[in-house]
């Protein structure tokens, strides 16, 4: 059905980030806002993103905000650097969806969301640290990977998904040997992402725990905060909801936590 | 969301946060619709996956269970749940619980009419007494051996004796089940339990497309337990009556057993042995009896006297038919599989040794039966995107095989519908030795299809 082949045609027409896009994050990385919003004027459809991004409900700004100086400004070194990295996932982001009911907004949304909740997560958590913040721009990526894998085996696969309850994760893991989270590593690695990044990514595909408990930690957060957003029923009715297997027992020891953080009554 | 069907029942197994919100959006009219075609015994819903529900989350589900029921018959209820889950739920609906709680989906099995593996010894407790007792009738009815614990502490001691019983059921509700008739099947005979007043309502309790199909995959007795029959009327004769007629034209048995006349007219058993149903007082005097099992037709399955010949219909659709096998292999095994040589003649297994088999039957606009033969290895492999990792539990592999099957079924389904034809496919079987499936197929002809998939070699068979 896919075959190691297939993968590894993914990852390869996978592009490097832009040069534009390198520039903005080192210099973001660096906590030079200025300069790097002036860099990241020069890439029209980045500027495009941002101010659609950052004028969602979910980040409650009243006015709208359309300089990017002053959306840099706004989110701060790590949220900026977050969003960019939404930005370069969104740029891997099919123009039409078959296996997903999505479109570029719902996709968006779906970053944002997970974005804005993970910012509140990691407050929760007393965690600065950028890369730990960019991690989550990576999570929204496996389900680009699942819709580029397995579109054009749909009807079979919801053949087979009537006889056996397997997600996607573990049909690929099975066939090929790799799983969809490997596959943002991967992706990660071509962007040059911080290991954090993708160690953080494995651990919150719920079945790669980490040996290095802080990491497992988060990944269970990411793990239980991916299920958050895709029980929301425009998620549902996209068909994201069993895209991959929930991992209850893994969260089970920071679920009451979360459910305070997130108000869940 | 699409639900998952095995053993006839059909289980939808939403993920995370259940509420009122987000409700309608896992279980939409579309899916409840088609989950009526299906025509299941059960509906399910589990809560394996799901971290957290409210009432209202669960209020939508129920009135989805309510549109079901009353459209299917079908038993509706949640599965999968711990103990905390479970006294939410009876929390939530104190004395008004009218669906159904199944601690497990193996649980739930137990009460299915399609398990295959039945007669099995379980271990029961409920807190409630009448539930005590109604799931012991149910899983008696299904043709297993309640076992009851009167208390918890009893319950837990006999939990501890773990050779004594196959199953333990404990946090379980039975809300109202199927209207169903309760079928098992022992060796190669198929037992329905009948009970109380037989009227015009028979029609509708009784599955006569499982029975139809049980006589296509070459069931050839059929068994009433009429133990708790009180009385029937000229409705329940008549449907009885054209039951052993057509049951006839397959030369299958219908035999009642333990059926009492004191409040039934002596003269509808004249009728109904008339039209060739046989009656006996003890179930015993049948299963236990090999010589008038083998003279019933129970101990081969192959006498069938209106073979039918494969006809120009189903050799016109013969490549849909490869290609449904084919497919299915490929995608299970990540290879192609290859058409080696294609024959018409009866089943031809040269080495049956160490070969497995699985079948499906398809009726409708067309009607047949698909057979695939394996040698164990290759079945095991064909089944380990199905399985997950490597195993010799046959039961296990069987049990993927049969899904495979009814993959294959599906998929038949599908290149079918796409050229106007509409069939059904029934219950997947599996056979654990060739000899098995031989007796079921004996000298029927068919499309024998040589195929292999990286040079492993299994057989297609496609007869009628």
């Amino acid at each position: 059905m896919i075959t190691k082949n297939e993968i590894d045609s993914f990852i390869e027409k996978i592009p490097p980030a832009p040069n534009v896009l390198k520039e903005t994050l080192r210099l973001l990385n660096v906590g030079d806002l200025t300069k790097a919003a002036k860099v990241a004027e020069g890439d029209l459809a980045l500027k495009s993103y941002l101010k659609s991004i950052v004028n969602k409900p979910i980040y409650g700004f009243r006015n709208e905000v359309s300089d990017i100086s002053q959306i840099f400004g706004i989110l701060g070194v790590s949220l900026s650097q977050q969003t960019v990295y939404n930005y370069m996932v969104n740029l891997l982001s099919p123009k039409k969806w078959t296996l997903f009911k999505l479109n570029a907004k719902l996709f968006n949304e779906l970053q944002a969301n997970l974005s804005k909740k993970w910012e509140e997560i990691l407050k929760h958590l007393h965690i600065e640290d950028k890369d730990i913040y960019a991690s989550i721009s990576l999570l929204p990526a496996s389900i680009i990977v699942t819709e580029a894998l397995f579109a054009q085996k749909k009807d079979n696969v919801n053949l087979l998904r009537t006889s056996k309850a397997l997600d996607y994760n573990t049909i690929l893991l099975r066939l090929c040997g790799a799983s969809l989270f490997d596959i943002c590593e991967q992706i990660a690695r071509k962007w040059e992402m911080n290991q954090v990044t993708f160690k953080i990514i494995q651990a919150a595909s719920g079945v790669n725990p980490s040996n290095i408990q802080e990491v497992n930690n988060l990944g269970k957060w990411m793990h239980l905060l991916l299920f958050y957003e895709l029980s929301k029923p425009e998620f549902i009715e996209a068909g994201l909801n069993d895209f991959v297997d929930f991992q209850i027992e893994y969260i089970n020891d920071i679920y009451d936590e979360f459910a305070s953080l997130m108000e869940i009554q | 969301m699409r639900a998952v069907l095995k053993n006839s029942i059909a289980t939808f197994s939403p993920q995370g946060f259940l509420d009122g919100n987000n409700t309608n959006s896992f279980l939409g009219i579309d899916d409840v619709e088609a989950t009526i075609q299906l025509k299941t015994d059960m509906i399910l819903v589990s809560l394996k996956k799901v971290v957290f529900f409210n009432k209202n989350g669960l209020d939508t589900f129920i009135k989805l269970f309510s549109q079901i029921r009353k459209k299917n018959q079908a038993t509706v209820g949640f599965c999968d749940y711990d103990l905390k889950k479970y006294q939410a739920i009876k929390k939530f609906y104190h004395d008004e619980i009218n669906f159904s709680l199944f601690k497990t989906l193996e649980i739930a099995y137990l009460f299915s009419s399609s398990f295959k593996n039945q007669n099995k010894n379980v271990l029961i407790y409920s807190s409630d007494r009448s539930q005590r007792s109604a799931i012991a009738i149910e899983l008696h009815d299904n043709g297993h051996n309640p076992i009851v614990a009167q208390t918890k502490e009893e319950f837990n001691a006999k939990k501890e004796k773990k050779d004594t019983f196959d199953y333990a059921v404990d946090s379980t509700f039975l809300g109202q089940m199927g209207q169903k008739i309760a079928t098992r099947v022992t060796g190669n005979a198929i037992i329905y339990t009948i009970s109380m007043f037989l009227d015009v309502e028979i029609s509708d309790k009784f599955n006569i497309e499982y029975h139809n199909n049980s006589l296509n995959v070459g069931f050839r007795l059929f068994i009433f337990d009429a133990y708790k029959v009180i009385s029937m009327n000229v409705h329940a004769l008549n449907f009885f009556s054209r039951l052993s007629s057509s049951a006839a034209e397959y030369n299958a048995t219908i035999c009642f057993v333990g059926m009492k006349f004191d409040k039934t007219p002596m003269s509808f058993k004249d009728t109904l042995e008339d039209s060739g149903i046989l009656f006996y007082e003890q179930m015993d005097d049948i299963l236990q009896n090999k010589e008038l099992l083998k003279e019933l037709g129970a101990s081969s399955a192959a006498n069938v006297k209106n073979k039918r010949l494969l006809n120009k219909e189903t050799v016109m659709e013969l490549p849909n038919f490869i290609n449904a096998a084919a497919v299915t292999l490929e995608m299970m095994t990540n290879s192609k599989a290859v058409k080696e040589a294609v024959s018409v003649h009866g089943l031809t297994i040269l080495n049956k040794e160490g070969k497995v088999a699985s079948s499906i039957g398809y009726y409708g606009d067309m009607d047949g039966m698909v057979i695939l033969v394996f040698p164990l290895a290759i079945a095991k492999k064909a089944c380990e995107l199905l399985i997950g990792e490597s195993t010799d539990d046959l039961e296990l592999i069987l049990d993927s095989l049969a899904e495979l099957v009814n993959i294959v079924g599906g998929k038949i389904k599908t290149l079918l519908r796409d050229e106007g034809i509409s069939v059904n496919i029934t219950l997947p079987r599996t056979y654990q030795d060739v000899d098995s499936l031989l007796e079921v197929i004996e000298n029927r002809k068919g499309v024998q299809v040589d195929l292999s998939f990286n040079g492993d070699k299994f057989q297609f068979f496609l007869t009628r």
